[in-house]
């Protein structure tokens, strides 16, 4: 394995043909190089094509234009060397959370107590401990997407793609997810793609943030940490950490702007 | 409690009789044209007490059972294959949109031609009556399946043939199961239809012949025969649906 190597993201252009209307460019020339271990978040207006861009670096959609790839070679298909939480969680509903949770490791040849163990194991880290027979059904929304966040980490992959994993959790069970977030990525030292619209939750998280501008999705700008991001949690009171998150909102504020004048 | 809440729900059934019972016994209406309840009620306990019903609805849910089984065995299957390939699409489509309407019955006759005049005929009539439901569901529901699942399943590590039994046959279950659901009184609608026009042993083939006797207590109480076989069937769908929908939402209300 190359180890410099996260993913290499080359002029990939992607665009969508609805059934009814006109085709439209959802990707516009992106180019990105995310170092292996970095830890990446994506920072755009709502339609920008954060979740497409991922979908692509998974090999779950074609690439149309341009090359991706990682330390496994050029990406053409899914590959449990990128694990994804999806934006809508996509848990089985006929599976219940441990059975969830199981799937993958049963895939990768790990069974019976090994398997329960394991699995067991993911779910006590995001607090699911004690519903791991109930369906997904008969979870909430938070309570889904941290079971979906459980079954991605067990399969322990080398990249991990998040779209948006804290949207539907409140504000405590998201800073507690965000700390043990961290503390995964500082004990095993995945390359994380991070998606989400949450400024203070970019930079508190990410080593490297790319802004997104508005439709057609460029990579707008890049910023990189500019603070020591200890495992303190009162980075949240550090000048530089509010500084850094206004820096960030300045460029956010235009593309969401005209996000909004084109519709969203 | 169970007990009394069951009569409960049955009392529109029992002011039917109550009224039917009334007009009877009134002298309202002749007993040929309708026989009194408890006529009915007589010829169905001889039915049951000399084995004729036990024979006769036997005879009928076999036929309409294997037919059945024939038409999902080959209905679901199709439709995932319709679903998933482009190719058979745009072939079988044209095919179902014609036949989904079609009166199946009238190819009765075309089937005692093909396959005789005893169960193979019946067999084959009802699999060709209730395959339609079954394959349009089918494909529907193959159709429906979040892409996002197939998704997850291939990004933990599952092939392409893992994904067909592990994601899309349960996901597209609740979907297969409306089908199936439908065409099990189809089933038995279309076997009991085609013992009438046929004739011979069969809870359709026994009122058949009641008819040709004018015996009318015998007619309604093949109704009556039928509507039991079907409420059974109905029943016993309903509950392998509960149970193997356990999972779903339907049954987990919040
Ligand atoms: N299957 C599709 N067919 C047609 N257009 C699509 C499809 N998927 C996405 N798009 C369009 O591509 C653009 C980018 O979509 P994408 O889902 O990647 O945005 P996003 O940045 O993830 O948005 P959000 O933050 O709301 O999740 C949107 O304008 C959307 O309308
Ligand atoms: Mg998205």
């Amino acid at each position: 394995m190359n180890d410099g190597v996260g993913i290499e993201i080359e002029r990939v252009t992607h665009g969508y043909t609805p059934k009814r209307g006109r085709p439209m460019v959802a990707l516009d020339d992106i180019s990105l190089s995310i170092p292996a271990h970095e830890f990446h978040a994506l920072l755009g207006p709502s339609g920008c094509g954060k979740s497409t861009l991922l979908f692509l670096i998974g090999g779950f959609q074609k690439i149309q234009q341009g090359r991706i790839h990682t330390a496994h070679g050029d990406v053409c298909a899914p590959g449990p060397d990128r694990g994804i939480v999806f934006q809508n969680f996509a848990l089985f509903p006929w599976k219940t959370v441990i059975e969830n949770v199981r799937y993958g490791l049963e895939k990768k040849g790990i069974k019976g107590s090994e398997a329960e163990q394991t699995a067991k194991h993911f779910i006590d880290l995001v607090h699911l401990n004690g519903f791991e027979r109930s369906y997904p059904a008969q979870l909430s929304g938070g309570m889904q997407q941290r079971a979906a966040i459980a079954r991605t980490l067990a399969i322990d992959p080398d990249i991990l793609l998040m779209d948006e994993p804290f949207g539907a959790l409140d504000a405590q069970t998201r800073r507690i997810m965000q700390e043990e977030l961290l503390a995964i990525w500082r004990a095993t030292r995945k390359t994380v793609v991070f998606v989400t619209h949450d400024v203070a939750e970019a930079v508190y998280l990410a080593d490297t943030i790319s802004v997104m501008s508005a439709r057609p999705g460029r990579i707008k700008r890049l910023v990189h940490a500019s603070f020591n991001r200890s495992e303190d949690t009162a980075v949240f009171k550090s000048p530089e950490f509010t500084d850094m998150v206004e820096h960030v909102w300045d460029m956010v504020r235009d593309e969401v702007d005209e996000a909004r004048r084109q519709g969203h | 409690m169970g007990v009394l809440r069951l009569v409960l729900r049955m009392s529109p059934v029992l002011a039917l009789l109550a009224i039917w019972y009334i007009a009877t016994s009134l002298g309202m209406i002749k007993p040929f044209l309708l026989p009194a309840p408890q006529t009915v009620a007589m010829r169905l306990w001889r039915d049951i007490a000399t084995g004729q019903f036990a024979l006769n609805a036997g005879l009928t849910m076999y036929r309409a059972l294997m037919g059945f089984a024939i038409a999902c065995l080959i209905g679901v299957p199709a439709g995932m294959l319709i679903a998933s390939d482009r190719t058979v699409r745009w072939f079988c489509e044209p095919l179902i949109s014609v036949g989904f309407p079609m009166p199946k019955i009238a190819f009765l006759p075309v089937f005692m031609l093909w396959f005789g005049v005893y169960d193979l005929s019946k067999i084959v009539m009802v699999s060709f009556a209730a395959i339609f439901t079954v394959v349009a569901a089918a494909e529907a529901g193959t159709r429906g399946v979040d892409r996002v699942l197939l998704w997850s399943a291939r990004s933990m590590g599952a092939s392409r043939a893992a994904v067909f039994w592990d994601v899309i046959l349960p996901a597209a279950m609740p979907q297969f199961l409306t089908g199936i659901q439908i065409a099990l009184p189809v089933s038995l609608i279309t076997a009991v239809a085609a013992e009438m026009l046929m004739g011979g042993a069969g809870l359709g083939g026994a009122m058949l012949a009641a008819g040709n006797y004018a015996d009318s207590p015998g007619v309604f109480a093949g109704i009556v025969e039928t509507s039991l076989v079907g409420l059974l069937a109905v029943g016993g769908m309903t509950q392998l649906r509960r149970r193997l929908l356990r999972w779903h939402p339907e049954f987990n209300p919040r």
